[in-house]
């Protein structure tokens, strides 16, 4: 495509009387030989947004940049079809607003981020969408219990074919053995009926092809384009889908190891899945029962976390009791009772009909004269109390993942000329052998796992989202929770596989950037086969031939770029991303000579939180650095060490990385994007040190959108620590 | 409260007749979050905060429960009642264990002598007359407390002189039958509603 080019100005928000516009004029006019420059005063107005419809058609401009508001806002009204590259100079929130106006500094920093505008429109191009060949908009369900039964009629009623897979020769899962379930409706006092059975003849009227006694043998592919192989009683069948729900559940925490609790030892201590059998069975005679809860959870000897629904069942096996028995004595013994949401009105109706709540850590389980004696610390008595003559003990034993059993997927031994290099490298994400979907994919053969083998996910902003673009995690296989949460959960995941579909159809990316159409594109000619690419992908998109060539599959892929930020030799590029633009943005910085007395930062903030949260710091009027000039990047992980040679070869006195938290608890949403960026920057400090300039010139820190009031005193800081080592050596070299 | 080694066991029986007065089921869905506790004007004052009170019903502490002042320093300000997250009806639950306490016996309180004092006045009156309360209330705390009583007696005339107390007893009110009719009737409603 010939760009013409075509510069708007917007004077309104404070912009007009903050600059010398026609001296930024003729940057554009003069510097870049753009055709067409022109200002107004409120060009997301109607008539500014004519005067540019006007030229797009009179002069055939196609490459429109709006210098103005924040690319956050107005990206609507500045849309001017598919066919037109509009690139946003954010002069109001990073310039107008938050530097003095008519001031010199800020006059320069105006003219520079119009100049890096400009610069990167050179190597920017419009993203072809990529089109997946045969694609297929079936929705896989793994897993036929509540989650997944109720996933798959949800999405076959959204008019998708959908795939039921069941490891059982029924369906049902755990839910389905149950004697009554937990309530599912308002007011959330009553025990209701079994579902289950309801739920799978909805299932098989809506149509859902469903496979029992079958397992998933491999599962090759991408999103549109999955190829899932699955084994009914030894015989295979193919299967292509768009995207899978994976619904594998939960497995009771085995009571074989709670023999503290008398289990194993006395016949009536039981586990909530022997109640429920004795229930259905109608062998429940009990006249005093005691619930033991967090029998294994909450304990660091066994599962350390909470397991969200043993309260609420307990309590319903408690009001089985006493439905039995109306004169049973129920006692349960607690640490918190966590009856999430409406559940509360369920505990207050237990404790109603009777039930009497103990806080306290159960001390000691014993036999006397054929009933059961409970000794235990009562934490709201602060004494040890007694109680016996119980007919039955049932523990509630907690859940451990389906995705967690199984064998840790040991990392390769790694080669001894790469072992003695000592490379800092990010640790390889966990990957469990729970042989429920056999992955064909480079980075193993199930979804990595966080914490407590639960699959990773950004819980904060797309919990169903695992790091397998396509394949969404749903009810107790993803956390710990109650069937409520279940049910929502199953909705939830099966309308994501189905958005995932549908955006895979038309070439886009599904999250978190939904709609961006670019894809990495690899110059494979130059290739060194070092794998890091393939290796550092968050989403192992990357897959790899039997020469360590990388096999891209553009349809995982979720474009954050740090595959782009990997490659050593600089092949992988998107049309509307590169090594390249960014490069050309550095360059067209004005670094002034040490003589001038200014200094220059450069920042590099990632566009999901740190450039929100400057924008916000812009929007509170809070005064910076007039020294920083920032970078939006896609993902701080798509950082190449290139432009931080070019930056500081051109006289920058330092370079800031703005990124997301990383750890356990990430806030990065690509996983690892800062944390990479970070062990990249600790490979150049050296070659820093090593050209005569101190590696405290380059550094990486976190923010989060909340920390924009803390934003000036950052910049602050570190450009006082700058002028402290004195001008970049480099500066007049140039 | 007490601090032996000795386990303490639960005994059911005390809880049951508790939660078989007028609003003693509430009790049962205490959830034990204190806020009654935090709110409570007189809870410095109190053996055992309503919180605490209501543990020892549950476990069946009679003694403790009886033997406390708590319900008969709870003043009706009506705080705790209003701000129960699990709507506990915390003062009508107190005139609860007054009046069981009193049945049963453990009436060593003042409040307990005053309580029977002022409901005899009313009862047998239809009106208050404080020269009445007053005198069946040291009689009923007994010869030492008539001791006391007469320390009081400068102030006494002090309100005799302004005012403030008749000298002699009000008359009756009219129809006095009727207003008998209507206690034994609520009477009779309070022993129906209680579970």
């Amino acid at each position: 495509m010939e760009k013409k080019i075509a510069v708007y100005i917007c004077t309104g928000c404070g912009i007009g009387e903050a600059l010398d516009i026609d001296a930024l004029s003729k940057v554009a006019t003069g510097e870049y030989k753009a055709p067409i420059c022109k200002q107004h005063g409120f060009l997301c107005g109607q008539e500014g947004v004519e005067l540019i419809k006007n030229d797009i058609e009179a002069e055939g401009a196609n490459t429109i940049v709006i210098a103005g508001c924040s690319s956050r806002v107005n990206y609507d009204v500045f849309s001017f079809g598919p066919d037109k590259i509009v690139e946003r100079c954010n002069l109001r929130e990073q310039v107008a607003w938050c530097h003095p106006a008519g001031d010199e500094d800020t006059q320069m920093l105006a003219e520079d981020y119009l100049r890096m505008t400009l610069a990167k429109l050179k190597n920017l191009n419009l993203p072809e969408p990529y089109q997946v060949e045969n694609m297929s908009k079936t929705v896989l369900v793994v897993g036929g219990g509540f989650t997944g039964l109720t996933a798959a009629l949800e999405s076959a009623k959204a008019g998708y074919q959908t795939v039921l897979v069941e490891k059982e020769a029924t369906l049902g899962g755990y839910v389905g053995k149950m004697y009554k379930q937990v309530p599912m409706k308002a007011p959330f006092t009553e025990l209701e009926e079994n579902g289950i059975p309801a739920l799978i003849k909805a299932v098989e009227d809506a149509g859902v092809k469903v496979y029992t006694s079958a397992t998933l043998e491999k599962t090759a592919g991408a999103p549109g384009m999955f190829d899932v192989t699955i084994n009914q009683n030894g015989s295979t069948v193919e299967e292509r889908v768009g995207a899978i729900v994976l619904a594998t559940g939960a497995k009771p925490y085995d009571a074989d190891k709670l023999g503290h609790l008398g289990y194993g030892k006395y016949e009536n201590v039981i586990t909530q899945a022997q109640f429920e059998e004795m229930a259905v069975a109608g062998k429940l005679e009990a006249s005093k029962v005691a619930f033991i809860q967090c029998a294994g959870s909450r304990d660091k000897e066994h599962l350390p976390y909470c397991s969200a629904a043993c309260c609420i069942e307990s309590m319903k096996q408690a009001l089985i009791v006493k439905e039995k028995n109306p004169e049973a004595n129920v006692y349960i013994y607690f640490k918190d009772i966590r009856s999430n949401g409406q559940y509360e009105h369920f505990y207050k109706k237990a404790q109603q009909e009777g039930v009497i709540f103990i806080k306290g850590d159960v001390t000691e389980i014993a036999e006397n004269d054929g009933t059961l004696t409970i000794t235990a610390d009562d934490h709201t008595m602060g004494t040890q109390s007694e109680a016996d003559e119980f007919d039955l003990v049932v523990l509630a034993n907690g859940m451990v993942p389906s995705a967690a059993l199984g064998d840790v997927v040991e990392e390769p031994a790694q080669d001894e000329a790469a072992a003695a290099a000592e490379e800092p490298k990010a640790q390889a994400p966990t990957i469990i052998k729970a042989n429920l979907l056999n992955l064909a994919y480079r980075q193993g053969p199930e979804l990595p796992a966080l914490k407590y083998g639960f699959p990773d996910s950004h819980y904060i902003c797309f919990p169903y989202e695992t790091r397998r673009t396509g394949i969404y995690a749903a009810g107790v296989v993803r956390a710990p929770m109650d069937m409520l949460y279940a049910q929502e959960d199953a909705v939830g995941a099966a309308l994501k596989a189905i958005q995932c579909i549908e955006a895979t159809a038309v070439g886009q990316a599904v999250h978190p950037r939904s709609g961006d159409m670019s894809f990495p594109e690899f110059n494979m000619t130059r290739c060194t086969q070092c794998k890091r690419c393939t290796e550092e992908c968050p989403f192992g998109a990357i897959n790899e031939d039997e020469k360590a060539n990388p096999l891209p599959n553009p349809s995982r892929c979720r474009r954050c770029g740090t595959c782009m930020g990997a490659c050593p030799e600089r092949i992988i590029s998107f049309k509307n991303y590169s090594v390249p633009m960014i490069g050309n943005m550095v360059k067209a910085i004005e670094v002034p000579e040490e003589a001038d007395e200014k200094p220059r930062i450069l920042v590099f903030a990632c566009e999901n939180d740190a450039i929100p949260a400057l924008d916000m710091a812009g929007l509170n009027h809070l005064e910076y650095n007039p020294w920083v000039r920032i970078i939006p990047v896609r993902c701080l992980g798509s950082l190449n060490l290139v432009w931080i040679n070019d930056a500081m070869a051109k006289g920058f006195d330092g370079v800031l990385l703005m990124g997301c938290k990383h750890g356990d608890d990430y806030q990065c949403h690509f996983m690892k994007g800062s944390e990479l960026a970070e062990i990249r920057l600790s490979k150049i400090s050296e070659t820093l040190n090593r050209l005569g300039l101190e590696s405290e010139r380059v550094r990486a820190t976190t923010v989060n959108i909340m920390d924009y009031d803390k934003i000036p005193a950052m910049l602050d800081e570190f450009a006082a620590e700058l002028e402290e080592l004195g001008p970049n050596p480099m500066k007049d070299f140039q | 409260m007490e601090q032996n080694n000795k386990p303490v066991k639960y005994d059911l029986n005390f809880a049951r007749e508790i939660y078989n007065l007028e609003n003693g089921s509430y009790i049962k869905q205490c959830m034990q979050c204190g806020m009654c506790a935090i709110s409570c004007a007189t809870r410095e004052i109190m053996d055992y905060s309503p919180r605490r009170l209501f543990n020892l019903i549950k476990l069946g502490k009679k003694d403790e429960v009886m033997q406390a002042n708590t319900m008969w320093n709870c003043t009706s300000c009506c705080t705790c009642k209003a701000r129960c997250p699990r709507g506990v009806p915390i003062i009508d639950v107190m005139h609860d264990l007054k009046k069981y306490a009193i049945q049963n016996g453990y009436a060593d309180y003042p409040q307990a002598a005053f309580y029977k004092a002022f409901w005899a006045e009313v009862a047998g009156r239809g009106k208050v007359f404080e020269g009445g309360v007053t005198a069946r209330y040291y009689l009923l705390r007994g010869l030492d407390e008539v001791k006391k009583a007469m320390a009081m007696k400068d102030v006494g005339l002090k309100m005799l002189k302004h005012k403030r107390m008749p000298l002699f007893p009000p008359k009756k009110i009219k129809g006095l039958g009727n207003l008998k009719k209507i206690i034994k009737k609520a009477q009779e409603i309070e022993r129906r509603e209680a579970r």
